[in-house]
């Protein structure tokens, strides 16, 4: 674990050495804070859920771009090379570099917290859902990064990575999309293969967790989830030392 | 002991052949070249010791160690530059020197003073606290070096460590190697000829995925048919030839030069009897010409390495 510890702290360091944190912490806050700001001038409700729901999409289109350097750019440098060849399991290195996504962005989220501050300065905020929906976050934010980590490992074309990404996590919004299962309905697929399509998006998990509701069962969907992208991730590594 | 046994080791990229089978050791403390032409197998072999690619059959230990079996054990033991020097350029040189020693395991207590150490040995002072991205390329060499020994391993695989540097780089990296070399084993990878020449106490050559030869320099050197005898005579140049034709085969003897009335003639000559030069010298005397110089030129590792690694092609081709 202590290489792991290692390669996190290196990897949170680079964040923000490069300006890629910075154009990604402004861009994203200031998309966000338009939109959520935007709602309230016809006297919205002091709901924090619509701005999480919010967040949830927005993530579709920032962290793709956050996570498509993390092995392709190894790659591309020839880094990977002297990585992997650093007395460290991969499994070790592919936490490192996870877990230094996840902190990142949990560091970007707590700088969204004057929303709800604000919100509950002029308003009754319940601060339960909020604590919730913060954690709900993360786990759907884990997920993106997840899959995102797994195909910058595909590649070493950064944008190739970032692309792949964008489609994989479009298709599995679209799966938990409730106009889009309505229509698949229409169409004669039978409902227990519509069941299992809502049941691999991550959205469903997203919104039940959002609502307040923090249900075992959801977060198990969301650790399955990484744990199957991380181990993608693992195998293409590894069957690097094969095809060198 | 040896450092490294390696035993019938075979690699395949799909359906192409890297490795063929090639067997060698390497003894404690030696620094072995290993020569070859582009693609002959180099860098696969030190990316297989280093535990970074997977071999398709045969072994290989350092230490005694497998390289597959105990990979973690042996990437322990070894410090690696691979070839092109990928370093983190976003981090400063030492900031990069202590993970790469925390992360190869060095105590946390003693980080500082094995970067302190390497930082000297390497001659990094002066840059110490600078971006590696601003370094000139040679600094960039150095600290390539400077990651790969930070631990002390047992062990250095260095991966053509001067390509790609000024000749005074090259002279500075080169002896920074030798200097090491007395407290490591190091195999190092090259297509400078000179390099080997300079600092490795035995050549490995392989060409095409295979070893060609295995031996110290001279021992190399020695096994190659000695080189043409070069002689300046004065006097009249039909005569000349026409003498010599009698001790030598004529095709091998070809006027190279004219100068002041004497006759320069290299002497192609197969014969590796050293009365050759003898015999001409005799002649001389004989005819009373004036023998201005003779030489015979040695072979050179370059001839070593052009007759071993040309030739296979050829051999290959015609098969």
């Amino acid at each position: 674990m202590r290489e792991a510890a290692i390669v996190l702290r290196r990897e949170l360091r680079s964040y923000f050495v490069s300006p890629i944190a910075y154009v990604f912490g402004v861009l994203f806050l200031g998309v966000q804070l338009y939109f959520a700001t935007a709602g309230w001038e016809d006297g919205g409700q002091a709901s924090a859920a619509a701005f999480f729901q919010l967040m949830s999409y927005l993530f579709l289109l920032f962290l793709p771009a956050l996570t498509m350097r993390l092995w392709a750019e190894e790659r591309k440098l020839g880094t990977l090379e002297l990585l992997m060849t650093f007395p460290v399991k991969v499994s070790h290195l592919i936490a490192g570099k996870f877990f230094a996504a996840v902190a990142f962005l949990a560091l970007i989220l707590l700088l969204t917290l004057g929303v709800p501050i604000t919100l509950a300065t002029y308003g009754n905020l319940d601060w339960g859902p909020v604590i919730g929906a913060y954690a709900a976050t993360i786990l759907m934010a884990s997920a993106y990064l997840a899959v995102g980590m797994f195909w910058s490992s595909m590649t070493r074309d950064q944008i190739v990575a970032m692309l792949l990404t964008l489609v994989t996590l479009a298709a599995l919004f679209l799966l938990g999309f409730p106009l889009f299962l309505a229509f698949v309905t229409e169409w004669g697929i039978p409902a227990w293969f519509v069941d299992l399509l809502e049941g691999i998006s991550p959205f469903r998990y997203f919104v039940s967790i959002l609502r307040g509701v923090v249900d075992t069962r959801d977060i198990v969907y969301y650790l399955c989830f990484c744990g199957f992208f991380l181990y993608a991730n693992y195998l293409v590594l590894q069957g690097r030392r094969v095809k060198g | 002991m040896s450092m490294i046994k390696v035993e019938n080791l075979s690699k395949s990229y799909g359906p192409a052949v890297a490795l063929d089978g090639i067997s060698f050791e390497v003894n404690r403390g030696e620094i072995v070249g290993f020569l070859g032409p582009n693609g002959a197998g180099k860098s696969t072999t030190m990316k297989i010791l280093t535990g970074f690619l997977l071999p398709t059959s045969g072994s290989a230990t350092v230490d005694g160690l497998d390289v597959v079996e105990q990979s973690l054990e042996v990437r322990r033991r070894i410090g690696y530059l691979p070839e092109s020097t990928p370093l983190y350029t976003e981090m400063r040189v030492d900031e990069y020197l202590r993970f790469t020693a925390e992360i190869r395991g060095v105590a946390r207590n003693k980080t500082r003073s094995a970067v302190s150490r390497v930082v000297e040995l390497c001659g990094l002072q002066r840059v110490v606290g600078k971006n590696i991205l601003e370094l000139s390329k040679g600094y960039k060499q150095r600290v390539g070096l400077a990651q790969a020994m930070v631990h002390e391993p047992d062990l250095l695989v260095l991966d053509e460590p001067t390509s790609g540097l000024d000749p005074n780089q090259i002279v500075e990296v080169r002896s920074l190697i030798e200097r090491l070399g007395e407290q490591h084993t190091v195999i190092l990878s090259t297509h400078y000829l000179q390099e080997v020449e300079a600092s490795c106490s035995r050549v490995i050559i392989v060409n095409l995925g295979r070893i060609v030869a295995n031996d110290t320099r001279d021992a190399l050197v020695a096994s190659m048919p000695s080189g043409p005898v070069r002689a300046c005579i004065k006097g009249p140049e039909d005569a000349i030839l026409s003498q010599l034709a009698e001790l030598v085969p004529t095709e091998t003897a070809r006027v190279v030069g004219q100068k002041n009335g004497a006759v320069d003639i290299m002497l192609d000559t197969a014969q590796t009897e050293s009365d050759v030069e003898e015999a001409i010298a005799a002649l001389v005397v004989k005819n009373g010409w004036g023998l201005l110089s003779m030489t015979r030129q040695d072979p050179m590792l370059e001839d070593v390495f052009r007759s071993l690694t040309t030739t296979d092609e050829k051999v290959l081709e015609n098969a």
